[in-house]
C-alpha cells in the first residue's frame, strides 16, 4: 500500500494549503482518507462534507461578480472605461470653459 | 495522451466487468472531458486563452471532483485487493494537489477581478453621468443656437428692409415740402377761424377751377401770368415742380400755416365767400352729402 508516500505528499502540499485554506479541498479529502484508515463511522459524514463544500464552491462561482470574462478581457474594459471618463471630463471642460462669443479680430 | 488522461483510462481498465456501471461512466466522461478540454486548447489556443474565469473555475472544481472520487474509491478497493498499478494512487494525488493549486489562484484571481469589477462599476456610473451632462449641454446649445438662428434671420430681414428703404429713399425736404403743400389747402383740417357759412372748401371750389389752368387752357401762357398761377392748385399740390412759381410760404424762412390757402387776394381773384352768388354756388354745391364738409369726419 502506497499510505506512506502519500501522507508525505499531503504533509508536503500542507504548507501551501495554510495560506488559501478557504479555498482547497485537501484538507478534507486527507480526513476522509485518514477516517478511511481508521475505519470508523465518520467516512460518510466527510464525504458529504466534500460533497457539500463542492457545491457550495459552485454556487460560490456562479454568484462572484466579475468572472465572466477573462482577466486580460476586464483589464482591456477598464482601460477603455477610464479612456471614456477622461475624455467625457476633457469635452465637457472645453464646453464649459469655452466663450461661444468671443469675436475674432481682423487681422 | 497527458498524465490525467492516462490515469483515467488505466482507473477505467482497472475496474473490469465488476465495477460500478456508475463508477466507469464517471471514469469515461472524465476522460473524455479531458481529452475534449486537451484537443481544445490545442486546436484552439486562443480561444483557451480568452476562456473567462468562470468557465476555468467551473472546469478546474469538476476535476477535483473526478479525480478526489477516483482516489477515494481507489484507495478503498486497495483495502480489498491490490492495485494493478503501483504508484497510480499517488499520481492522483499529486494530480489533485496541482488541480486545487490551480483552484486557488483561479480564486485569487476571481477576487482580484471582483475588485476590479467594483471599479469599473464605479467608472459606468461617472460615466453615466457625463453622458447626462453633455447631453444637457447640448439641449442648452441646441436651444441658443435656435434663438440665435432666430435673431439673425430677423436682422437680415431687417436689414434687407434697410437696403429697400435705402434704394428708394426720398429726401426730407422734399416730403416736408410736400407736407407743407397739402395742409396750405387747409385739406386735411378746417382753418382755425372757420365757421359754419365760410365759402372756403378743403377741395377747389368751382371758381377755383375756372379760373385754374385747366380753366383756362387755351387762354393761359405756358409759363403762366408773370410766372405766376393761381395758388390753390398749387397748394393743392397738382402741379408739377418745374411749373412751380415761387411762393413765399415755399420758402425755407417761412413758418408753417400762416397763408390760409384763398391767397387769391395775391393774385387779384376775389374772395368768393363775400360774393352772394358765390356764395349760392358753393352752398348749391355744399348741398352734396360728398362734399359736405360740415358731414366730412
Amino acid at each position: 500500500m502506497t499510505q506512506k508516500p502519500l501522507d508525505e505528499n499531503m504533509a508536503a502540499a500542507e504548507p501551501v494549503l495554510e495560506e488559501a485554506e478557504d479555498y482547497s479541498f485537501l484538507p478534507i479529502i486527507h480526513d476522509i482518507i485518514k477516517c478511511m484508515d481508521k475505519d470508523g463511522p465518520d467516512v460518510h459524514q466527510e464525504l458529504n462534507k466534500l460533497k457539500t463544500k463542492l457545491q457550495e464552491a459552485r454556487e460560490q462561482i456562479s454568484a462572484m461578480p466579475g468572472v465572466d470574462t477573462s482577466p486580460a478581457l476586464q483589464e482591456s474594459n477598464l482601460r477603455s472605461l477610464r479612456e471614456q471618463v477622461r475624455t467625457k471630463n476633457q469635452l465637457l471642460q472645453k464646453y464649459k470653459s469655452l466663450c461661444m462669443f468671443d469675436i475674432p479680430k481682423p487681422s | 495522451m497527458n498524465t490525467t488522461d492516462n490515469i483515467l483510462l488505466r482507473a477505467i481498465v482497472y475496474c473490469g466487468p465488476s465495477a460500478n456501471r456508475r463508477h466507469c461512466l464517471t471514469l469515461a466522461s472524465a476522460c473524455y472531458f479531458s481529452r475534449m478540454r486537451k484537443r481544445g486548447e490545442t486546436v484552439m489556443a486562443a480561444a483557451a486563452a480568452e476562456k473567462s474565469t468562470k468557465e476555468k473555475l467551473l472546469s478546474t472544481l469538476d476535476d477535483i471532483e473526478v479525480l478526489s472520487r477516483e482516489l477515494i474509491e481507489m484507495l478503498a478497493l486497495s483495502r480489498t485487493q491490490k492495485l494493478p498499478q503501483p504508484g497510480e494512487d499517488t499520481d492522483i494525488l499529486e494530480l489533485l494537489v496541482q488541480r486545487d493549486k490551480e483552484f486557488q489562484e483561479l480564486m485569487q484571481t476571481a477576487v482580484e477581478q471582483g475588485k476590479v469589477h467594483q471599479e469599473m462599476q464605479a467608472l459606468e456610473k461617472e460615466v453615466e453621468k457625463r453622458d447626462s451632462d453633455i447631453q444637457q449641454l447640448q439641449k442648452q446649445l441646441k436651444e441658443a443656437e435656435h434663438i440665435l438662428a432666430t435673431a439673425v434671420y430677423q436682422a437680415k430681414e431687417k436689414l434687407k428692409s434697410i437696403e429697400k428703404a435705402r434704394k428708394g429713399s426720398i429726401s426730407s425736404e422734399e416730403i416736408i415740402k410736400y407736407a407743407h403743400r397739402i395742409s396750405a389747402s387747409n385739406a386735411v383740417c378746417a382753418p382755425l377761424n372757420w365757421v359754419p357759412g365760410d365759402p372756403r372748401r378743403p377741395y377747389p371750389t368751382d371758381l377755383e377751377m375756372r379760373s385754374g389752368i385747366l380753366g383756362n387752357m387755351s387762354n393761359m401762357p405756358t409759363n403762366g401770368v408773370n410766372g405766376h398761377l393761381p395758388g390753390d392748385a398749387l397748394a393743392a399740390g397738382r402741379l408739377p415742380d418745374i411749373l412751380t412759381p415761387q411762393y413765399p410760404w415755399q420758402s425755407a424762412d417761412v413758418s408753417m400755416g400762416i397763408l390760409p390757402p384763398h391767397h387769391g387776394n395775391d393774385f387779384g381773384l376775389e374772395p368768393p365767400g363775400h360774393n352772394k352768388e358765390n356764395e349760392d354756388d358753393v352752398e348749391a354745391m355744399s348741398t352734396d352729402s360728398s362734399s359736405s364738409s360740415s358731414d366730412s369726419d
